[in-house]
């Protein structure tokens, strides 16, 4: 049994509402998809038993009425796991995974200013990426947003 | 306790109605900073919106521009995860001229940090004597791909160009000449005392605290962490090549310099390596207008660390979502940690030793010092001359080195 | 006075000073700058040097396609440079916004917050190209 089955395997034993739900794309790569009330115990598992040590990056996703979520995590033997997991895009709320990973708060931000997620338990901070003069109900990566034709301002020549 | 003559602001009377938007926040006490905040989001250009407004061939041109230095590690990676999605087979030359661009781009972007590192530090002529050298691997790319940055040599399902038999051996013949200047830098950074003190024990993150902070790259490599995507995540050619993943134990900024250049010699080793077993065949094949719904990650083992892509396709011929991740990102979180308890005038090689690839100029520097209430703004040029100023006065003066000739 | 003026002239001719800006790009045009004032380009040996602080400069060198967070540090840097002085815009992002243009962070191309004199094309603009660029500008200045 290959390195990814093994991962397939542990999480379909311990969290059995996954079963059929875990997918081995190739080699190193593993996607789940689980609920939202699910996701925290399934990471602290993943970081716990299957040695993953590193969160890549989180990736937001604007699927219409929801807000898709997947967290990135690399580990032995480089293979990444990617848990999705979504929230109603009505009320985006999820914690945040600061505590287990200091990393993930830079792409916390990026999806509270991008895409218009609330997460919980973020430090008040900078905003990242956007301006401070940007207002906080726009958000550009959402499917809705479309980049406004701002008229060209005029062409100064010397 | 401290000097408020050391927080000069060069630019005129300062404006107060007008805010700047200060890249780094520092407290300090006396000389000794406490904390540091730090603020991104200046090169922030919307490209991940772009992309989903262009077809998947326009986005390749487009993710090409994220970085200048790094441009064939982010149109690999994207390039990687669309052929994963639509299933396609990449023949095995076009994989092997990927690595080699992609070394050679390695290289390139070292040598050009071993210039800043040396300019940081008060030792200019190191800057030109790497920058002097990295342009003989900017020829070669030159040569290989038709331009010196952005090359635009890949497409989906492969490459846009071959090389030929004379190629290679131009490209080989420059390798050596890189070689033998290398060894020089290598001694230059073990036998110099000068260079050794000054780097020593500045920016340390122990190994905890890389794995903590996820630390990629030479930086986590410093710090004795072996992960390397090239060994980890093999990609293009790396699974079929032989080469040594650098790591040193010292973790400070002295490290970094060190794994670094011993990464040169490793990629010279790979380059030759690629050319003498360069398999025949084509160069790319056919993909499809439509990429199949399906999504993918890409990881590239970028000069700075990994890089990781996301795609996601939905049967139309634009992405659904792409996600970049840049390995400076990753590094930025650990800088708090280097600069913790260390003096002002270590930041700026402890913030390039990460080789950061936020716009190099013009970084603001609020400075707080909690002794006396007193908030400043320098400017990154102001810091530089400042750091270099300190470190002369502990006896560390690379005006006055010898400069040895080469060849 | 004539010849006063004819003195400074001939000196900032003869020895532009410049300042770099990167308005938020991609760093390639940044690196080709200042790659033609290293040995193999040498831009110093035109006299050109670069300075950190805009009261001293006579030639603002400019690359990238402006950011909204950038826009107003270039119009203070630009306002605290004293006359005469000229703007370069190096590579096809700081001209029209390259690659870039439509993106909803970016203004597209720096005319359209400074006046420019010169523009420099390419992605990157090479050294060379910066060099005739700016050798083209301070002819035009002699006339």
């Amino acid at each position: 049994m290959t390195a990814e089955e093994t991962v397939q395997q542990e999480l379909e034993k311990k969290f059995p509402a996954l079963a059929g739900k875990v997918r081995v794309q190739r080699a190193r790569r593993i996607f789940v998809d689980v609920e939202y009330q699910d996701f925290r115990p399934l990471l602290e598992f993943a970081i716990g038993l299957l040695k993953f040590p590193y969160l890549c990056v989180i990736t937001g996703l604007d699927e219409g009425d929801q807000l898709g979520i997947i967290y990135h995590m690399s580990g032995e033997s480089g293979i990444i796991l990617s848990i999705k997991t979504r929230v109603p895009m009505s009320d985006p709320k999820v914690k945040t995974v600061t505590d287990l990973f200091p990393s993930a708060e830079i792409y916390e931000r990026e999806m509270v200013d991008l895409l218009g997620a609330k997460v919980e338990g973020l430090q008040a901070a900078f905003r990242y990426p956007l301006t401070d003069d940007w207002p906080t109900d726009q958000f550009p990566l959402r499917k809705s947003w479309k980049t406004p034709d701002v008229p060209k301002g005029e062409i100064k020549h010397v | 306790m401290s000097e408020p003559e050391q927080f000069k602001i060069p630019f005129g009377p300062q404006h107060p109605a007008l805010k700047e938007p200060e890249s780094f926040s520092i407290a300090l006490r006396g000389e000794k900073i406490l904390g540091v905040d730090i603020r991104l989001g200046y090169n922030h250009r919307g490209i991940e919106k772009a992309c989903e407004e262009r077809t998947f061939i326009q986005d390749i041109y487009l993710i090409e521009r994220i970085c200048g230095i790094c441009s064939h590690v982010h149109s690999t990676a994207y390039v990687q995860g669309v052929e994963e999605i639509a299933g396609l087979e990449v023949p095995k030359r076009a994989l092997y001229i990927r690595s080699l661009i992609g070394e050679l781009e390695r290289i390139h972007s070292h040598l050009l940090w071993l210039g800043v590192a040396g300019h940081e530090i008060g030792f200019d002529t190191l800057l030109m004597y790497s920058w002097r050298d990295r342009e003989v691997v900017m020829d070669i790319l030159t040569l290989l791909t038709g331009n010196r940055v952005n090359y635009g040599i890949n497409t989906i399902g492969g490459v846009r160009r071959d090389i030929t038999p004379e190629m290679a051996k131009e490209v080989l013949t420059s390798v050596d000449k890189l070689e033998e200047r290398t060894k020089y830098y290598i001694e230059v950074a073990t036998q110099e005392t000068t260079i050794i003190n000054r780097l020593s024990g500045v920016g340390m993150l122990s190994k905890e605290d890389a794995l903590r902070l996820g630390a990629v790259g030479p930086t986590g490599r410093a710090s004795d962490i072996p992960r390397d995507i090239r060994k980890d995540d093999p990609y293009a050619a790396y699974a079929e090549l032989d080469f040594n993943v650098c790591t040193d134990k010292r973790c400070d900024v002295y490290g970094r310099t060190v794994v670094r250049l011993l990464e040169l010699m490793e990629s010279y080793k790979i380059i030759r390596q690629i050319l003498a077993n360069l398999p025949e065949g084509a160069i790319s094949v056919r993909a499809p207008r439509r990429i199949p719904a399906g999504e993918a990650v890409s990881r590239y083992e970028a000069p700075r660390g990994e890089c990781m892509h996301y795609i996601k396709a939905n049967g139309t011929d634009k992405p659904e979502r792409v996600k970049v991740r840049a390995p400076t990102l990753a590094n930025v979180q650990s800088v708090k940690q280097m600069l913790k308890d260390r003096y002002l005038a270590d930041m700026p090689i402890v913030v390039a030793a990460i080789d950061p690839c936020f716009s190099c100029t013009d970084r603001m520097i609020e400075v707080n010092n909690l002794d006396n209430g007193e908030s400043k703004v320098l400017d990154w040029e102001s810091l530089h001359n400042y750091s270099i100023d300190w470190y002369k006065k502990q006896g560390i003066d690379f005006s006055r080195m010898k400069k040895r000739e080469i060849a | 006075m004539k010849i006063l003026n004819k003195l400074v002239n001939w000196a900032r001719i003869k020895s532009p000073w410049i300042l770099h800006f990167n308005t938020g790009a991609c760093n390639a045009c940044d690196i080709e700058i200042v790659a033609a004032l290293t040995p193999l380009y040498d831009l110093e040996r035109f006299g050109v040097q670069l300075k950190a602080t805009p009261r001293h400069a006579d030639i603002l060198v400019c690359s990238g396609p402006v950011t909204r967070q950038i826009e107003d540090r270039l119009v203070r840097i630009y306002e605290q440079m004293a006359e005469p002085k000229f703007v370069v815009a190096v590579g096809t992002c700081a001209c029209s916004g390259g690659v870039f243009q439509g993106c909803y962070n970016v203004r597209g191309g720096i005319n359209q917050s400074i006046p420019v004199s010169a523009y420099i094309p390419g992605c990157p603009a090479s050294p060379k190209a910066i060099i005739d660029g700016v050798v083209k500008l301070l002819k035009s200045l002699e006339e």
